[in-house]
């Protein structure tokens, strides 16, 4: 059965369909859903297997990004939210998506209500359309690690290409607020957790706070990072932006020949299948 | 009470306050200022101590990163503060976000604002902090310094009467008073207007001469392209008329033409796209941020409101500026310096575009000086609609008109009427209510639940509540069936409007849909799903008038017939005015390395990348050639390439092309190059003209005698153009204001803009190229026939202060050939990459495409050569001393690098075999190929002409914008 994708709409939502043919293009079957359909209960969460949160501007990033449906979705939604966290249901952010996230508190920790980590507004001080290099660490998101540990489903590697090894990859970023920052402590938890699953690096492959290949001043180079069940994962760059070879601006220079955001939706749907 | 928040960053590090601190460094030269901080200030009316308390650490303060004041100020250490807030009345977009939270809450909060505040450390004094808020922070149009805190956020007043305007008695010079600085009508439109009131035995209301005024301005009827002219004593036909019949050129592809708000063509699978470019000059002359929002807005709901409602799908913006360090001393009373406006107005595309998820795919700047009073700020916008609801509808009598989105309030009076006079000293102060604060969500949401309305098929016609608000909303919708309209059922941001104001109010984010009654509750199901409010005001009711009334007052009362056929056709009459220009040529002997420099460093040439990379252009997924590519994705494509349909190959190319300074020097040739530069662009990505459309924006001085004759000869070059081409235009645009009047009666004309864009359909994106050098070993060609005599206003001349009446003149008859060639060659995949020549010339297109390649190049320009005997003589060298004598093998070598002929490609090709096969039946020439040695190598057959490092060019060539946006990359 195809596992079914709540893509969750609001006002200033706008990545939302191609995030949509991402997860319809690698087997998965989305549907949009208003924040207001979940406040009234004309559609349930408990429905879908994969919630995901796109990119955007909800309500205009008024006071911070993301903050607004955070705090919507603390007020209205906790109880769904906690029902379909608790049922193993999967959750991604992308961009707004995870600001959103990481403001409600479900990342990086996944104590709902409790904001521990922040995406502050870039070093740069102003929105940022790039293509920049990751590098996926070894993480507790068990469908993205590629060192899994043994008794788990195996997946395939990401097919990664383009001359780029160990796990880097190239995505676009957009944004104005991407800058990962929390306390030292909580920092030095996340990575004894192996919560950082992406960061930002240069060409050599190394994580770097070197501006434009850190587009926002990170903090660690942390550019997506996972709940300790590994179930929840956010990023500031956008998978669904290259699941096409034609969505990378150098595509006629050839050398690519998977698009670099599909294994995320490949192994996010397989991984919801089983 | 009000409580005042006070939020800043925990670190020192500010990224606001440092780009503010290096931006009045820059611009002011204040070097005693030390640091900069910012903060947020957010004040809550209306609710107790406790809920306000609550309400700062669930929503406003995050103390991960923040320090926050709860009613008490902060930066007590500084040396000067200011606070800068919108003004009361104009609608700061972020207070609907801080009711709404409280809401969801469950906390009580009757109103909000939010400002900002900027604390100077270091030794500033209150003159220089005086002139940092007048040139870099404040727009007094919008914006106001906090001195005292407010004592009362929330905005009321008593309901304004209508008044009667007493027409009926005033003599010429009463009526010439009544319009002006309001209303832009002439004495003999007013005479119409109060013969049509003589004739009915009543004056007018205030409301019917401001929807008079509305609908006959020329931003809405465009009175002077539907003029009978008569040209150097020529009798000519209408403007408008000329450029309509272009439609027969290549009638298949037109859906929809010159009729709706944006031209539809076909698409593939039963869709249609449509575009639209619109300009928005006299507000962002005055309110650079918010005009350009209002820009973008504005035409992303014109193509919104075109057939059923199409969806959006890219975004275009052109500018023409002074140059950015054009002296405040040269600057026009009551206009903006030119890097403000730029720094503003590139602000304002990325805040809207970027907030309502449209690309920016496509765009330039250009700089001239006599932009100085009046920038040229233009936005296009394309969309895709189902062919069957791509046509326009008229309303059913018994209707429905129903309002949609944003709420009406005061700003945005006057729009319409006040985007058709010139700019003086006086436009800020008399028209500041005229500018809107776009809201970029209230607009998504609106078109969120539009297009679910059309998908739904609910929805029978549609327009904007732009120019002139529901005026020109309900008059336009109605003027065939007649409307009634009750405006107390208008929602209003706040009381206090006068009904005539209520009536004019323009805003983007509100639009007018015509509705069957049956279908209304569905309707209001969908809107309430999408946040979006929407309530009837009345219906097309058969009486053939508008008729509106506010409670049981009759506020406007007028027939159709008057409102619409009214208004009397102009004659005017052009007279060309012959134009001294002398020639002066650039010294034969030129530092070629030097000047190739300078050439990448002009404003025309230089790279455009921190502008670029504001706007988001891979938003819905849909970028098949984007603004920038290349080895380190610096290096400019022609144009834009798009997948509208994310599941199929097919493409939507957008290309535009203009040159003000070639038509300041000879309109008629300055507007081929225009149209050449836009097919060009449009050919070198991989378009083909056979599938594509022409959008015409003619931005030009008051249609004085000789104004006007420079305009009809760009409209006869459009049409002559179009006809060669076998292209129609679906859409177009005139802005006939771009004057500037001093108070000694001096005039300033800024120089005429004809815009061209280009938009059309191809099978298959995978059948497209970029700019970028692909190999090394690769051939380069030239395709087209270069005109090497006539250089006047280029790039070159401008920065060797040369001079010519000569702009470039293409030869147009091998030209259709050079354009179908390079189409069909990169159809078959046969080429690498193309480019094509325009400012700059060969010289600055082969540097950028070695960018692209992150390569060198070695050419030879002996092939190139003078066919026509040069027309200039020794006598008009001025200065220069030259003596040989023009012609074959001592061609100027200087003249082949820099020329900038519309219509010529440089071109990668495997090897020269491949391109004497591809490229025999048109003009071209083997000039060299790519080499792995990061210099570009040019020789004249044996002699060596220069050699240049692609590195200092390419810094030259970033270095002006990375300063103008503090850019460090």
């Amino acid at each position: 059965m195809k596992p079914k994708v709540c893509i969750l709409r609001t006002d200033g939502t706008n990545c939302d369909e191609e995030l949509f043919y991402a997860f319809e293009k690698f087997g998965a079957a989305p549907q949009y859903v208003h924040v207001n359909q979940l406040r009234a209960k004309s559609k349930k969460l408990k429905a879908f297997q994969i919630l995901a949160l796109p990119g955007g501007f909800s309500y205009g990033d008024d006071v911070a990004s993301g903050k607004i449906l955070a705090v919507e979705l603390i007020s209205y939604l906790k109880d769904q939210l906690q029902e379909f966290i608790s049922k193993n249901g999967l959750v991604i952010g992308i961009c707004n998506g995870f600001q959103t996230l990481v403001r409600t508190g479900l990342l990086p920790f996944g104590h709902l209500g409790k904001m521990e980590a922040t995406l502050a507004q870039n070093e740069s001080g102003h929105f940022e359309c790039r293509w920049i290099r990751l590098k996926i660490e070894k993480s507790r998101c068990p469908f993205l690690n590629l060192y899994l540990k043994p008794g788990l489903p195996t997946y395939s590697k990401p097919g990664l290409d383009n001359g780029l090894e160990n796990g880097v990859f190239e995505l676009a970023v957009n944004h104005g607020e991407g800058r990962f920052f929390a306390n030292n402590e909580t920092i030095a938890t996340m990575e004894q957790s192996n919560l950082v699953v992406f960061r930002y690096v240069d060409g050599k492959g190394k994580p770097t706070g070197h501006y434009p290949e850190n587009p926002n001043g990170s903090i660690n180079a942390i550019a997506g990072v996972c709940d300790p069940t590994g179930r929840i994962l956010g990023l500031m760059p956008h998978p669904e932006k290259f699941v096409d070879i034609t969505q990378y601006p150098n595509w006629r220079r050839g050398k690519v020949t998977e698009p670099h955001g599909a294994f995320i939706f490949k192994q996010l749907i397989r991984f919801a299948t089983v | 009470m009000i409580h005042q928040i006070s939020i800043t960053a925990k670190s020192k590090k500010d990224p606001l306050g440092q780009d503010l601190l290096a931006e009045i460094k820059r611009t002011l030269g204040i070097n005693n200022i030390k640091n900069i901080r910012t903060a947020k200030i957010y004040r809550l009316q209306g609710v107790s101590l406790k809920k306000a308390q609550e309400f700062t650490q669930k929503v406003l303060f995050e103390p991960i990163d923040q320090v926050m004041s709860f009613d008490k100020p902060l930066f007590n250490d500084a040396g000067q503060k200011i606070e800068v807030a919108y003004k009361l009345g104009v609608m700061n977009p972020e207070v609907g976000s801080l009711l709404k939270s409280a809401i969801d809450l469950g906390i009580n909060l009757e109103a909000a604002d939010a400002s900002r505040q900027y604390a100077f450390y270091g030794g500033l004094t209150k003159e220089q902090l005086a002139e940092i808020a007048v040139r870099l922070l404040v727009n007094k149009t919008v914006e106001q310094i906090i001195e005292k805190p407010p004592k009362n956020l929330i905005i009321t007043g008593k309901v304004q009467k209508t008044e009667k305007i007493l027409i009926r008695n005033m003599n010429d010079s009463q009526l010439v008073k009544l319009s002006k600085d309001k209303l832009f009508l002439n004495l003999e439109e007013m005479k119409v207007i109060q013969n049509y009131f003589k004739k009915i035995k009543r004056d007018p209301t205030d409301c019917e001469i401001e929807v008079l005024a509305q609908t006959w301005s020329e931003h809405c009827v465009h009175k002077t392209f539907k003029a009978k002219l008569i040209v150097d004593g020529k009798v000519k036909k209408p403007l408008i008329e000329r450029i309509k019949a272009t439609i027969k050129n290549n009638p298949k592809i037109v859906v929809s033409a010159f009729v709706d708000n944006a031209g539809v063509i076909d698409f593939y699978d039963g869709f249609a796209i449509n575009g639209k470019v619109e300009t928005h000059n006299s507000p962002s002359a005055i309110e650079p941020y918010g005009g350009a929002m209002t820009g973008s807005g504005g035409v992303f709901r014109d193509i919104l409101g075109t057939g059923q409602g199409a969806k959006v799908v890219a975004s275009t913006d052109i500018f023409c500026f002074a140059p950015p360090n054009t002296s405040s001393k040269l600057i026009p009373p009551g206009c903006l310096p030119p890097d403000y406006l730029l720094r503003k107005v590139v602000a304002g595309v990325r805040d809207y575009g970027n907030r309502v998820g449209i690309p920016t795919n496509n765009g330039s700047v250009h700089f001239h000086q006599d932009f100085r009073a009046k920038p040229t700020v233009a936005a296009g916008a394309y969309g895709i609609v189902p062919k069957k609801q791509a046509k326009k509808q008229w309303p059913k009598k018994g209707d429905l008109i129903l309002t949609i989105g944003g709420r009406t309030g005061r700003d945005g009076i006057h729009g319409a009427t006040f985007s058709s006079g010139e700019m003086t000293d006086r436009t800020i102060s008399v028209s500041g209510s005229a500018v809107q604060i776009g809201n970029a969500i209230e607009e998504k949401r609106m078109i969120d639940a539009i297009l679910t309305l059309r998908q739904n098929g609910l929805v029978r016609t549609l327009t904007d509540c732009g120019a002139g608000g529901y005026s020109s909303a309900v008059g336009e919708m109605g003027q065939k069936i007649g409307a009634r309209v009750y405006l107390e059922k208008v929602l209003l941001k706040y009381t206090g409007l006068a009904p005539w104001e209520i009536f004019l109010s323009e805003s983007q984010e509100r639009m007018v849909l015509c509705v069957s009654p049956r279908q209304i509750k569905k309707v209001k199901e969908i809107c309430q799903l999408y946040n979006v409010e929407v309530t009837a005001i009345g219906k097309f009711d058969g009486s053939k008038r508008l008729k509106v009334l506010y409670k049981d007052q009759v506020v406007c009362d007028l027939a159709m017939k008057f409102l619409h056929e009214g208004l009397p056709q102009r004659k005017m009459i052009g007279t060309t005015a012959k134009k001294q220009i002398k020639e002066k040529l650039p010294a034969k002997n030129i530092d070629l390395e030097n000047i190739w420099q300078k050439i990448m460093s002009h404003g025309n040439v230089c790279s455009k990348e921190p502008i670029v990379r504001m706007y988001d252009h891979t938003v819905q997924g849909t970028s098949s050639l984007p603004p920038l590519c290349g080895v380190n994705q610096d290096a400019p494509n022609d144009g834009a390439v798009i997948r509208p349909i994310l599941k199929k190959p097919y493409g939507l190319v957008i290309t535009h092309g203009l040159n003000p300074s070639l038509n300041k020097i000879d309109p008629y040739k300055g507007s081929i190059w225009a149209i050449l530069e836009a097919v060009s662009n449009y050919v070198a990505v991989g378009g083909n003209l056979k599938d594509a459309a022409l959008i015409d924006n003619f931005i030009w001085s008051f249609p004085d005698e000789k104004s006007l004759a420079d305009l009809d000869k760009s409209v006869d070059a459009c049409i002559k153009m179009a006809k060669i081409l076998k292209m129609p235009f679906v859409s177009g645009k005139d802005s006939l204001s771009s004057t500037y009047r001093f108070r000694d009666g001096r005039i300033l004309k800024i120089p005429p803009v004809l815009l061209i864009s280009v938009f059309g359909k191809i099978p298959d994106v995978n059948k497209t190229v970029s700019s970028d050098f692909k190999k090394i070993g690769s051939t380069i060609v030239l395709v087209g026939k270069p005109d090497i005599n006539n250089l006047g206003g280029t790039v070159y001349f401008d920065l060797t202060d040369s001079t010519s009446p000569n702009v470039s003149s293409p030869d147009l008859q091998p030209t259709t050939k050079v354009l179908s060639t390079i189409t069909s060659v990169i159809r078959n995949g046969e080429v690498m990459s193309v480019h094509d020549i325009s400012e700059g010339g060969l010289a600055g297109s082969l540097a950028e495409m070695c960018f692209g390649g992150d390569c060198g190049a070695k050419i030879d320009l002996a092939n190139i050569k003078n066919y026509q005997k040069i027309r200039y003589s020794k006598k008009m060298e001025n200065s220069v001393n030259v003596t040989d004598t023009p012609g074959v093998g001592k061609t100027r070598p200087d003249f082949i690098l820099f020329n900038e002929t519309p219509g010529t490609f440089l071109v990668e090709v495997a090897n020269p075999q491949l391109a004497q096969k591809l490229f025999a039946k048109v003009p071209h020439y083997i000039l060299g190929q790519t080499i792995a040695d990061q210099s570009i190598i040019v020789a004249q057959g044996s002699k060596k002409i220069v050699r240049i490092d692609v590195g200092k060019l390419k810094q030259s060539w970033q270095k002006p914008m990375k300063e103008i946006f503090h850019y460090e990359a």
